[in-house]
């Protein structure tokens, strides 16, 4: 008869208290779970949002340029960069982009905008501007064709076919320049800065009209092999870029506050946790007192017979222990289960725009190892830790003092 | 005769101040023998159960000395004492107090885990104690199976399965009717004669006291008088 054994069967003197203390913390560790997996499911939908829409997963400019989107700070030397783009073997695909603010005029209305010069076939491979048509058709990359966000569309007042006027400063100079578009596509993103604002061209259609040459480009935007090598500032293509004077740069360097997004996610999951595992921690240090007053005539009948502080104390450890193991594997199934449908239906949360980004499909959760790894075992640390308080006091029960005491 | 238990003005008080302070044991000196079959005696409140928890170690003397086989106990604690009791003392308790989750064999052995005694020998041990107190075929039952006088064999069992030197028992047959408790006071004496285990128990049951070898009287934590037949 080992302490195991007897803790075991201890546990199942009071079968109903037990289950409920153990219901307590499974459920703890579900929902534990299950936030996480949703956290998890958020961010990977908000990180998909934001680098496969339009952003990339990294980007290179000149230095400078994207604090105020100077037309003149232009990189002169595309073909040698995109030499080194392609010769790189952790890159999947890169594009080309010119920008500019313009003035965007129909007959009807007149709007500021931001252009876009874009390579129709690479740009395809960075981003969604190509699944973003929801009228029309997307660029054939030549002539004048001009896609216009829906909103800003409804705003000018014009349809496919219209003709949009764009006035710019030419780069290098200053001089105003105007160019005719013709609304080949209408495009929905989903995400209202884009709607609203943004207008796209072919980009040598928008190097023409901004006076610049074929090797002058504002923007690279980057696809990796393996997404997290974007996430990683000191990764080498971005250290030889940096050390060419240029400004190579992660999404999550270019997205600050989805960085801070992040890192609260973070502490978030931290603070629920907290929370959850104090809760379950009263609870265990409660049932723990309980079932020791109940057991305290016993205790003192124990210890009156040779049997150690020190071996006290364990017993009611290993009661805990055992508590937190039925809670874990309670928790892990009831996790995994509605994990499982959560993952595969997902949570609807209807149209939602955060922080400029919108969310518009399920929130899948997802799984990740340190749910059913890291969470359980921090059940048992924090269930035997909560269990120490009722353990020292059963410890130090007086022989004589517990046989003169009955519940 | 060599003497097993020995206090020297044993004092155990309750209660801070005059007003309070409760002698339930003062200044009590005694000298029990190897193998005596002892009773202490005395109304409810006379100090009898205080003693009996003075000599087994499990509440501290306000004053005096508790020698048991030559060992001062009152000068011990934690972990050193429970070894003590454990090898030195057996307990059989008024309301049997066993281990409600283990079997009557599981019980016996229980102590004797604490021991570290090897698994055959224990089996063996086990077998013979249930034989000698009559449970032989009911070791496998718990003790909410078992009969008030049936759970009080497992306790006397389980108190001499380690063979102490003393077997300490507080009023063990109150709780059983008078044929059973005789029965099981006839017991303790075989046990006692055939094993030369000393007993000190408690008890105020006059058909109780009548088997015991050596009445210690007792009174307002006092020792009245003390009387070997």
């Amino acid at each position: 008869m080992d302490t195991v054994k007897l803790a075991f069967r201890n546990l199942f003197r009071n079968t109903r208290r037990t289950v409920l203390t153990v219901m307590l913390i499974g459920f703890s560790l579900t929902a534990l779970i299950l936030t996480d997996g949703v956290m998890r499911g958020m961010l990977t939908l908000m990180v998909e949002n934001v680098t496969g829409t339009f952003t990339g997963e990294a980007q290179i400019h000149l230095p400078g340029y994207r604090e105020n989107l100077d037309v003149d700070l232009t990189m002169d030397n595309s073909d040698e960069i995109e030499r080194q783009l392609q010769q790189n073997s952790s890159l999947k695909s890169y594009a080309p982009r010119v920008v500019s603010g313009a003035m965007v005029s129909s007959s009807y209305n007149v709007s500021a905008g931001a252009l876009y010069g874009i390579d129709a076939q690479r740009e395809q491979t960075v981003s969604r501007v190509r699944q973003a048509v929801s009228r029309g058709d997307y660029l054939s990359g030549e002539g004048t064709e001009l896609l216009i966000g829906h909103s800003m569309a409804e705003l000018l007042e014009v349809d496919l076919g219209d003709r949009i006027v764009l006035t710019l400063s030419e780069a290098n100079g200053g001089e105003l320049a105007q160019a005719l578009f013709r609304i080949s596509g209408i495009l929905d993103f989903g995400m209202r800065e884009l709607d609203e604002n943004f207008i796209f061209v072919n980009i040598d259609a928008a190097r023409n009209v901004l006076g610049l040459t074929p090797q002058q480009t504002h923007e690279f935007v980057l696809s990796f092999v393996d997404p997290l090598d974007a996430e990683d500032p000191d990764n080498a293509l971005f250290q030889k870029l940096n050390g060419e004077g240029l400004e190579a740069l992660g999404w999550l360097d270019l997205n600050k506050e989805i960085s801070l997004i992040i890192e609260l996610t973070g502490y978030t999951s931290l603070i629920i946790g907290g929370i959850l595992f104090l809760l379950a921690s009263l609870g265990v240090i409660n049932s723990m007192f309980m079932s020791i007053y109940e057991r305290i005539y016993e205790f003192g009948v124990i210890k009156a017979i040779g049997t150690r502080p020190s071996a006290i104390a364990n017993l009611i450890l290993c009661e805990a222990m055992l508590i937190a193991l039925l809670s874990c594997a309670m928790g892990i199934f009831l996790g995994f289960a509605i994990g499982m449908w959560t993952s595969t239906n997902g949570i609807a949360i209807g149209e939602m725009e955060f922080s400029g980004i919108a969310f518009s499909n399920n929130i899948l959760s997802e799984f990740h190892i340190s749910q059913f790894t890291q969470f359980p075992i921090y059940v048992v640390l924090l269930t035997i830790l909560a269990a120490i308080y009722p353990a020292r006091f059963a410890a130090k029960i007086v022989p004589s003092e517990a046989l003169q005491r009955s519940l | 005769m060599t003497a097993v238990i020995s206090t020297k003005g044993v004092c155990r008080y309750f209660g801070d101040d005059d007003d309070t302070l409760v002698k339930a044991v003062d200044n009590v000196s005694i000298e029990i023998e190897r193998g005596e079959f002892t009773a202490l005696v005395g109304p409810s409140g006379s100090g009898k159960t205080t003693l009996l928890h003075l000599l087994g170690g499990l509440d501290n003397p306000t004053a005096g000395s508790v020698e048991l086989s030559g060992t001062n106990i009152a000068e011990m604690s934690g972990a050193a004492l429970s070894d003590f009791r454990r090898d030195h003392i057996g307990f059989i308790f008024q309301s049997y107090n066993l281990i409600p989750v283990f079997s009557a064999e599981e019980n016996i052995e229980y102590i004797m885990l604490l021991q570290g005694v090897e698994a055959a020998q224990r089996k063996r041990r086990v077998a013979e104690m249930l034989e000698q107190v009559g449970l032989k075929g009911l070791e496998d039952r718990r003790p909410n199976k078992l009969s008030g006088g049936q759970q009080q064999r497992v306790a006397i069992a389980r108190a001499m399965v380690s063979h102490p030197e003393i077997i300490l028992a507080d009023e063990p047959t109150a709780n059983l009717d008078s044929k059973t408790g005789i029965a099981l006071l006839d017991l303790m004496k075989e046990l006692n004669e055939k094993h030369n285990m000393t007993f000190v128990f408690s008890t105020h049951d006059e058909k109780i006291m009548a088997r015991a070898s050596r009445l210690i009287h007792m009174q307002d934590g006092l020792i009245e008088f003390d009387e070997r037949k």
